[in-house]
């Protein structure tokens, strides 16, 4: 169940501390990686949500970031809407594709959610690569960034879009504090520790399931509309697999389950991507052996192996007495 | 309150409920005695709706509730807790609680607001962590207290969703005599109008608690009357109590 600690506070303080450093004193590169790293952080958030508090491991949120991407697209460029409308009806899309996507699998569980899930993706990924409407493999350029000139607010300076980027994170990172800890998140947790009992209490379990999936395939519907406004093209390569997988990795690598793992894993992912890839294309033999090790450690992740030394430096965990006096009895 | 008619299932070849009619009233307490094996669990997991009948009908207070899934009967007003703990392992006692209280009074999906926090559902938690003397434990997990403890939780849970039949199956399995003796006092104190339906061994438990016994034997009722009657029959003994009665 999701709890927010004074550490995981000032982890977040310390991260935002670090991305505000980061995007008011970076030049063009370093702020293009920021951008990366603020979009990856949102889709691995939305990915963490369900995969670390309800137990549904998701290989389509790739796809679902693909279908808030091409939305906007299509949207604002073939259909004519204007950004702004065009950004709330791809995210709409997306989260109540994502709503029945949750609903179909929420009674499948383990390899089978994750193999239902993937094809959900696949078939996305064929559909778009094929269709003349979406550009086919060619992709689809020309997209616009969100024009808030009426605020002063000019997102095609690369600097500002990069600050739009953080505080549209700190807003959907406020969202999935809130859904988590909310009735709904607290019941999709539940359901996380027993579907069973959750059930014979009478919770309608694939509701709660589709509704939460649906949440958070909106955020990744957001990331999908920040994408696509950032480099400004979008291509089928936004919904192949390997973005699901690599979100999930990211996940692991950060710490599954914590909320802040991910953005500490997202953050860390794009540096060593970028780091390792100019010293040797093999960079993805480096990383991999990174999560092996990160895996095998049976930390939860690097936040979780942060956090579990800390508490264990700092306090022991407060135990009722009495509670353990039963225990020892038993 | 409760009432089935005719229920029978089968697995293959096996009859495991053989045209099972029970009728409880409201506040009744009857316990279930039979065997290994004499279909006293499959028949609780018909009644949830975990199992579909073959054939035969479970009223809930006058519905006809056969066609319901597990869910929609538990909102009706149907709990039970199982033989097995069945718990939110990773979440405290006061979680666990939480949980159950949220979903009965509809805070189970609100978007809006922390569930667990809402008064009515502290209230709830309240209640029932004093009825199966939970309090000193509310903010354990549950890894942390005993399995003695861990069955009082069970039926705990069941009963913050403040059904209408309770349903209870083996509420003492595992646990040593001292225990056993507090569920006496746990059960009794329930509130006189909750209807209870319990599989049980223990049989001082068994007769203390019962207002009727039912017996089950390879699926099939085979004795259904007041504790004193069941104390008397020679079917009982014969197939069930001779170990009770030596010992």
């Amino acid at each position: 169940m999701f709890h927010h600690t004074p550490f995981r506070y000032a982890a977040l303080v310390l991260l935002a501390s670090g991305a505000l450093f980061q995007a008011f004193t970076a030049q063009y590169f370093g702020l293009e990686i920021l951008t990366e790293i603020l979009i990856l952080a949102m889709l691995v958030l939305a990915l963490d949500m369900v995969a670390g508090f309800g137990g549904m491991v998701s290989l389509c949120h790739g796809a679902l970031m693909g279908v808030g991407a091409y939305g906007y697209a299509v949207l604002s460029t073939t259909a004519g809407l204007t950004p702004p409308v065009a950004m709330a009806a791809a995210v709409g899309i997306t989260a109540g594709i994502s709503w029945v996507i949750g609903a179909i699998c929420s009674r499948s569980h383990g390899i089978y959610f994750i193999m239902a899930t993937l094809a959900f993706g696949q078939m996305a990924y064929s559909y778009v690569f094929e269709a003349p409407i979406f550009g086919g493999d060619d992709g689809l350029g020309g997209i616009e960034r969100l024009d808030l000139s009426i605020i002063g607010v000019d997102l095609n300076d690369t600097r500002t879009f990069a600050l739009f980027c953080l505080v549209t994170l700190a807003a959907m990172y406020g969202l999935a504090v809130m859904i988590l800890r909310s009735g709904l998140g607290r019941s999709f947790s539940g359901v996380m520790h027993n579907e069973q009992r959750m059930r014979a209490l009478g919770l309608t379990v694939w509701r709660i399931k589709a509704d939460v999936f649906g949440l958070s395939g909106m955020i990744a519907g957001v990331a999908g509309v920040l994408a696509a406004q950032h480099i400004m093209y979008i291509s089928p390569g936004l919904m192949a697999w390997t973005v699901s997988g690599e979100a999930l990795v990211v996940v692991i690598l950060g710490g599954l389950g914590t909320l802040v793992g991910p953005l500490v894993g997202a953050a860390v992912f794009v540096v060593l991507k970028h780091e390792l890839s100019s010293l040797t294309t093999y960079w993805h033999l480096i990383v991999g052996v990174i999560l092996i090790g990160v895996v095998m450690s049976r930390a939860n992740g690097i936040f979780g192996f942060i956090e579990n030394s800390f508490a264990a430096r700092s306090k022991t965990t407060e135990i009722n007495p009495k509670a353990m006096e039963v225990t020892k009895d038993a | 309150m409760l009432e089935t008619r005719n229920l029978n299932k089968s697995f293959g070849a096996v009859h495991v409920t053989r045209d099972v009619s029970l009728k409880l009233e409201r506040g009744e307490r009857r316990v279930i005695l039979g065997p290994n094996g004499a279909g006293k669990t499959t028949l609780f997991n018909q009644l949830v709706g975990e199992l579909t009948p073959d054939s035969g009908t479970v009223n809930l207070a006058g519905e006809d509730v056969t066609a319901l899934p597990v869910a929609k009967r538990a909102r009706q007003g149907l709990s039970r807790s199982y033989q097995k703990n069945t718990l939110f392992d990773g979440l405290t006692v006061e979680e666990n609680l939480g949980l159950a209280a949220a979903i009965h009074t509809g805070n189970a999906t609100t978007l809006w607001s922390d569930s667990l926090g809402k008064a009515e559902v502290r209230e709830i938690v309240k209640d029932v962590a004093n009825q199966v003397d939970l309090m000193p434990f509310l903010h354990a997990k549950v890894s942390q207290i005993s399995y003695g403890v861990r069955r009082q939780l069970e039926v705990g849970v069941a009963l913050a969703t403040r059904p209408l039949v309770l349903l209870m199956d083996e509420p003492t399995s595992g646990v040593g005599p001292e225990m056993a003796k507090g569920f006496h006092d746990l059960l009794n104190n329930l509130p006189r109008d909750l209807t209870l339906l319990i599989i049980e061994h223990d049989m001082d438990l068994a007769f203390d608690v019962a207002d009727t016994i039912t017996v089950l034997n390879y699926g099939e009722v085979v004795f259904d009357g007041l504790p004193d009657a069941a104390r008397g029959s020679d079917l009982l003994k014969e197939i069930y109590l001779g170990s009770w009665e030596d010992a």
